[in-house]
């Protein structure tokens, strides 16, 4: 069954709760690369992703779909055209921040897809956007962090 | 504290001093500079250093000190310029900076003691970066070293090792001598100097100033060890616990090149920065054949960067003989973080300017070896943190061109291998190690200053960290020796 489907097939508090083991899994997989990160450094940043998707998480479990402000950020691109690093042992800053950016850069995607499917559905739609939306909030963060930090062009 | 006034020696009435034009420093012709390797800029004469001195109008209140890193004495120094005591204006900089000959050359003045300058109000400001020039290399042409400036202090019995003979290391170094402490400078590489010599340019740097500028510490007591990579022949805590050095100071500098993370990097052809110059530099690839660097001599070279960094990459390719050299820059000019003095020389020796555009992937041929680049052009959006407008890619915009070479310089971290092998010390997310504002780690006895903290930044701003470092490290054995007595 296609993710539509079975979107189509939920109540709200069930797609929420998808939407939840989504960021589960995210925090899943930072929390494994913090713990087998080589580096400092490295493990320093994986736990700033494990914080940044728990508090995501927390905050879509008390989520009321009244209080969304839509706000879509700028989309800086920064990292769009950068190579994807695979998740190893090893990884520099660098690299984690261009891996978490591109993952965001596809989770906003997804919710973006869905957004634009239930154009029809006003709670569907606007949950959706704001999903979108928020994933595409922490790219910006990323994005902005790794042009602070990696294109300082000094 | 008031600050007391220096003598005045200028004898030109003050509303005249208003008109006296800002002297201009000569330079090589731009057309032979760009095939030779010679300083472009060639220093003040001594009757303009006295003219260009005579135009400070001595405020009360000057804000010139507050602009520089390391607190020269600037209205005191440029008095007795107006004295023709050059000598006397030389010692008095050497007071607060042990290497003016280099801070003379390639400190951004334009953007600290000179931003700030009075005159600068209305009219020019004062050239304080060349009188520093000038008088630095008067003191050095007529032998008055900083060992017959300070002396020869009483020992005090205690060790102190400098990892890294860059400008934080050596402003360290300079100002724990004079304490009387035995001071021994550790170098990874063939020679002395760290970015001073394999980062800059014998054209904006010449390798005898800095040679001159080690020799003068050295004849000060300042012990050089070359070829000692702290970490691996000897790691900080055998420093410490078997050589019997009481404090050590980390001045590693931030020399690990980065790259863009796109497709084509690994490809002959794409430098980082840091080798391309290094090569050239610090292995003599300008001076091939005679030295044995080979250095490719490009039809098309692009720098991928906007910092002075860049410049120098951009301007050693040209000198090397690419027939075309460019910048390639994904801000506009005026985001530029290059010296506007680097961005000028480099226009006038022919240098092209691409600005908002950014590489996307780099082409090879079936040997490997870059021939193309892709590029997009970038358009600006709204201002970052810095202030800086921000770029962004124009959709649609890709178009490819001819290149077989490329430098990436879009920035520099830290070398892992202290932290990799004293996990004692405490570094942050970037990897550059975390020290207080005098320069203390989490490790006792250890400090650290300049870029390896601080990230990239300038020569002026590591030998400022330094010093504060040196007060903080002499500190710390005094209260060694009191706590052991």
């Amino acid at each position: 069954m296609s993710l539509k489907d079975q979107v189509k097939s939920m109540d709200m508090s069930g797609i929420v709760e998808m939407c939840i083991n989504q960021e589960q899994q995210a925090i899943d997989l930072y929390t494994l690369a913090r713990d087998q990160a080589k580096d400092e450094s490295a493990r320093q940043k994986f736990q700033e992703l494990v914080d940044m998707e728990t508090v995501h998480k927390v905050s879509l479990g008390n989520f009321e779909i009244e209080n969304y402000i839509e706000l879509p950020p700028a989309n800086l691109k920064v990292t769009d055209y950068l190579m994807e690093p695979e998740l190893k042992d090893n990884m520099t800053t660098q690299e984690i921040l261009i891996l978490a950016a591109k993952r965001e850069d596809k989770t906003a995607r997804m919710y973006q897809d869905l957004a634009d499917h239930f154009h029809f559905d006003k709670e569907l739609n606007t949950f959706f956007q704001m999903m979108a939306d928020e994933e595409l909030r922490h790219k910006h963060d990323l994005e902005t962090e790794y042009e602070n930090e990696f294109l300082q062009e000094g | 504290m008031k600050r007391e006034r220096p003598q005045s020696f200028n004898t030109v009435p003050m509303k005249e001093r208003l008109t006296i034009p800002r002297q201009d420093m000569p330079e090589q012709d731009a057309t032979l500079r760009s095939a030779n390797f010679l300083e472009v800029n060639l220093g003040l004469t001594p009757e303009q250093a006295v003219i260009e001195a005579q135009r400070c109008i001595e405020c009360k209140n000057p804000t010139c000190m507050e602009g520089c890193p390391v607190n020269i004495k600037i209205p005191d120094f440029i008095q007795l310029i107006c004295n023709e005591d050059f000598i006397g204006a030389a010692k008095k900089i050497k007071e607060d900076n042990s290497l003016p000959a280099i801070c003379g050359r390639v400190c951004p003045q334009e953007t600290q003691c000179e931003e700030i300058c009075v005159m600068g109000k209305r009219f020019e400001p004062v050239a304080i970066g060349r009188l520093e020039r000038f008088v630095a290399d008067y003191a050095m042409q007529h032998g008055n070293g900083s060992e017959e400036i300070f002396g020869k202090p009483k020992s005090t019995g205690q060790k102190v090792a400098i990892v890294g003979s860059g400008p934080a290391g050596l402003a360290v170094a300079s100002d724990l001598i004079k304490e009387g402490h035995a001071v021994t400078v550790f170098e990874a590489l063939h020679e002395f100097g760290g970015v001073l010599v394999y980062g800059i340019p014998e054209f904006r740097l010449p390798k005898a100033i800095l040679r001159e500028e080690v020799a003068t510490l050295e004849t000060m007591g300042v012990k050089f060890v070359k070829n000692f990579i702290v970490g691996r022949t000897m790691t900080i805590q055998e420093l410490m616990a078997d050589e019997g050095y009481d404090a050590v100071f980390l001045g590693l500098g931030a020399g690990l090149p980065r790259f863009m993370n796109i497709p084509g990097e690994n490809l002959n052809g794409v430098y980082s920065a840091n080798e391309f110059l290094t090569r050239s530099n610090l292995m003599r690839g300008y001076e091939f054949p005679e030295w044995d660097t080979p250095l490719y001599r490009a039809k098309h070279a692009i720098i991928v960067g906007g910092g002075n960094t860049a410049m120098d990459a951009v301007r050693t390719s040209k000198r090397l003989g690419a027939d075309e050299a460019s910048i390639v820059y994904r801000r506009s000019e005026e985001e530029m973080p290059a010296r506007n003095e680097e961005i000028h020389h480099a226009k006038e020796e022919g240098v092209k300017f691409m600005n908002l555009v950014n590489p996307i992937e780099f082409i090879g041929d079936d040997q490997g070896s870059v021939i193309a680049a892709k590029c997009l052009r970038m358009e600006l959006g709204e201002p970052d943190e810095s202030g800086r407008r921000r770029p962004v890619p124009m959709e649609g915009s890709e178009f490819i061109m001819d290149v077989d070479m490329v430098v990436i310089a879009v920035g520099n971290g830290s070398n892992p291998l202290i932290s990799q092998t004293t996990p004692e010390i405490e570094t942050n997310k970037w990897g550059n190690i975390v020290a207080d504002e005098d320069g203390r780690t989490s490790m006792d006895g250890v400090f650290a200053g300049g870029d390896i903290v601080s990230g990239g930044a300038t020569v002026i701003l590591a030998m400022g960290a330094g010093r504060k470092s040196a007060i903080a490290i002499n500190d710390y054995l005094k209260a060694k020796v009191r706590s052991s007595a």
